[in-house]
């Protein structure tokens, strides 16, 4: 058993893929929102990529462990220690029971992935043990981590001899200055909503990603933008805004236009409303708004679907055994 | 408008969405829910998952299966070979959801939005019933639950099913808020556009809100054999009838929740056929009303 001394500010356990199949109930994917640094973090603690692990939010935890085991952390650098000595980012660490965990303040990046060998044992609610905390289900009582709380490891069976593993270096995302994002946009499923103009704008202007955004929704801050005719001239169940649409199935990762907030609709977004999608934010590019500051400056670029999928493959290659390394080869 | 030829746009790298038509139209819902069924039933590969709305679908597809213009290929005959719409066939629950029409928590809620937010908003049941040239707040309730609705979808949130009525008698429209509520009642009815909703739990909203259940409609502990298979009381393609009742009657209702020995009144054994539902429109008399 591990025992949570401290929950950090926003500490749930997740798993990738997350919750997939239950859209047409309502239910969002969960699951970790930099999937790239939370899959090779298992990896590195020898469990499938997609194993239950600890997602932290600005601050970490601080854990106490009852049992041996191996733990990976990575994705940003919460500072973490233990017994008070610095633990290293992207490799497997033996930690002895009585030992403890402390993570503090993100110094770079936002989203901390920790991993322990066999991943975290609850009960998987919709086949999934992601944490969907505004609807009360998965993870740990359906909630952050909480003071008190106790989490369970699926196996006590450790290899102490794979601790000291690393991710070769070029397979780790890369976090840059944490301030100015490049991210790829894939016009659709409503582009037709917005004039050429409107279209221009968002793809050249500066983002400022407002400090109201969470893992429901990623809200941006910038221009306003125009309309084509389709957005005006429409049958009254569409809604008056011009932004109104018949109520439809939101993609993870639509740019969501209420009004002239435009909101990503990131992991546990909604899956349905009556505002338009006039971007779509892919795959590739979820784990840097997992990482990218509040306050931070984002620029949007647009890219083919088949460019998008491309981008996904490579990231899922890169979370491979492959660049995983032995200490000292 | 109902589309020629459904149209396909990219969601991304994952989904795509189909569009079938640019109004609330009952048959563009079949057509999304009889798609689903079949890929329900014929698990093409790399279709992951669907979600109908009401006049479109969301398709989550397996990209490294499937590409984009595969998919739209597979989709695309999969929406041919269901025919005519009017041929279409679904399975479909009907659930009596009881309600207090023109209650005091959804008046109490609407109140508080007026003192904090918005001084001119008109009471909903009143704005309502004014804006479809209903005499009364009395008047709106009674063409409400006049009709079976519809389930053409869930989301937004766990468990929300938008609703259509299928009495084209009964067919209202109303605007959302402007700004929305910060809360709504758990249980609230209301609608919005053509569509009514009823709040799985206190939620933020922008529906016009003007009675309110004490069933729950999800359930994550599933203390009642109705969520044995899901945790949502509802699935696209049910058909809801709301029956008035009075506020002692919610309250007790509400006990038997609270003990749970409540039980859930629904009927399994019917189909809803598209053709039947058509020429039942057909024979109505449109200057009855309720």
């Amino acid at each position: 058993m591990i025992q949570v001394i401290k929950p950090g500010l926003e500490t749930t356990v997740q798993d990738y893929p997350g919750r997939i199949g239950f859209r047409n109930q309502g239910f969002p994917p969960s699951g970790p929102m930099d999937s790239w640094s939370f899959r090779l973090a298992n990896l590195l603690v020898g469990n499938e990529s997609g194993a239950a692990a600890l997602e932290c939010q600005y601050m970490g935890p601080t854990l106490q462990f009852e049992q041996d085991t191996l733990i990976a952390i990575t994705g940003a650098d919460m500072q973490a220690k233990l017994d008070g000595e610095p633990v290293p980012l992207w490799q497997s660490v033996l930690v002895l029971a009585g030992q403890t965990l402390e993570m503090k303040f993100s110094c770079e990046g936002i989203r901390a992935y920790v991993a322990l060998a066999g991943g975290i044992d609850s009960v998987p609610w919709l086949g999934s043990q992601a944490t969907f905390h505004k609807a009360g289900i998965g993870g740990v009582d359906g909630h952050a981590l909480k003071e008190g709380q106790a989490l369970s490891l699926k196996t006590t069976d450790i290899d102490a001899a794979t601790a000291g593993r690393t991710v070769a270096e070029h397979a780790r995302p890369q976090l840059g200055d944490g301030k100015h994002w490049s991210i790829h946009v894939v016009l659709g499923p409503n582009d037709e909503w917005l004039d050429e103009q409107g279209i221009d704008t968002f793809l050249s202007a500066d983002w400022k990603l407002s400090s109201k955004s969470d893992r429901t929704g990623f809200r941006l801050e910038g221009p306003e933008l125009s309309f084509s005719e389709k957005a005006y001239n429409k049958g009254p169940e569409h809604g008056s805004e011009p932004s109104n649409i018949i109520d439809q199935g939101y993609p993870v990762g639509g740019i969501n236009l209420a009004g002239q907030t435009p909101i990503i609709l990131v992991n546990d977004g909604p899956s349905m409303g009556g505002f338009i999608n006039p971007f779509t934010v892919p795959t590739s590019e979820f784990w840097k708004l997992g990482q990218a500051k509040p306050g931070a400056v984002l620029k949007f670029v647009a890219v083919t679907v088949d460019q998008a999928q491309q981008m996904a493959r490579a990231i899922s290659n890169t979370c491979s055994l492959d660049n995983i390394k032995t200490m000292g080869v | 408008m109902i589309f020629e030829e459904p149209r396909f746009s990219p969601g991304g790298d994952r989904y795509l969405l189909i569009e079938f038509g640019d109004e609330m139209n009952l048959e563009l819902n079949f057509l999304g829910q009889a798609l689903a069924a079949a890929i329900e039933e014929q698990q093409p590969a790399g279709i992951i998952e669907t979600a109908p709305c009401f006049a479109s679908t969301l398709v989550h597809y397996e990209p490294e299966i499937l590409g984009y213009a595969d998919a739209v290929a597979l989709l695309s005959e999969l929406l041919a070979s269901l025919g005519p719409s009017a041929d279409i066939e679904l399975n479909s629950r009907l659930f009596y959801i009881p309600a207090v029409y023109l209650d005091p928590w959804t008046r109490e809620c609407v109140q508080d939005y007026t003192a904090k937010i918005n001084a001119d908003k008109q009471p909903d049941p009143d704005y309502v019933a004014e804006l479809n040239g209903l005499n009364d707040a009395a008047h709106l309730a009674r063409v409400h639950s006049g009709t079976e609705y519809w389930v053409a979808s869930l989301g937004f949130w766990p468990g929300l099913p938008f609703m259509m009525p299928l009495d084209p008698r009964c067919k209202l429209t109303a605007p959302k808020y402007n700004p929305p509520r910060t809360w709504t009642p758990k249980g609230a009815i209301g609608m919005g556009g053509a569509s009514t909703a009823i709040y799985p739990e206190q939620l933020p909203g922008g529906y016009q809100i003007f009675a309110r259940t004490p069933v729950p409609i999800w359930d994550a502990d599933k203390r009642f054999p109705v969520f044995e298979n899901s945790i949502c009381l509802f699935q696209p393609g049910d058909r809801v009838k709301f029956v008035p009742c009075s506020v002692d009657e919610f309250e007790h209702y509400e006990a038997q929740v609270a003990a749970g020995t409540y039980v859930y009144n629904l009927v399994e054994y019917q189909k809803f056929s598209v053709k039947h539902y058509q020429a039942w429109v057909q024979s109505l008399d449109f200057d009855q009303t309720f």
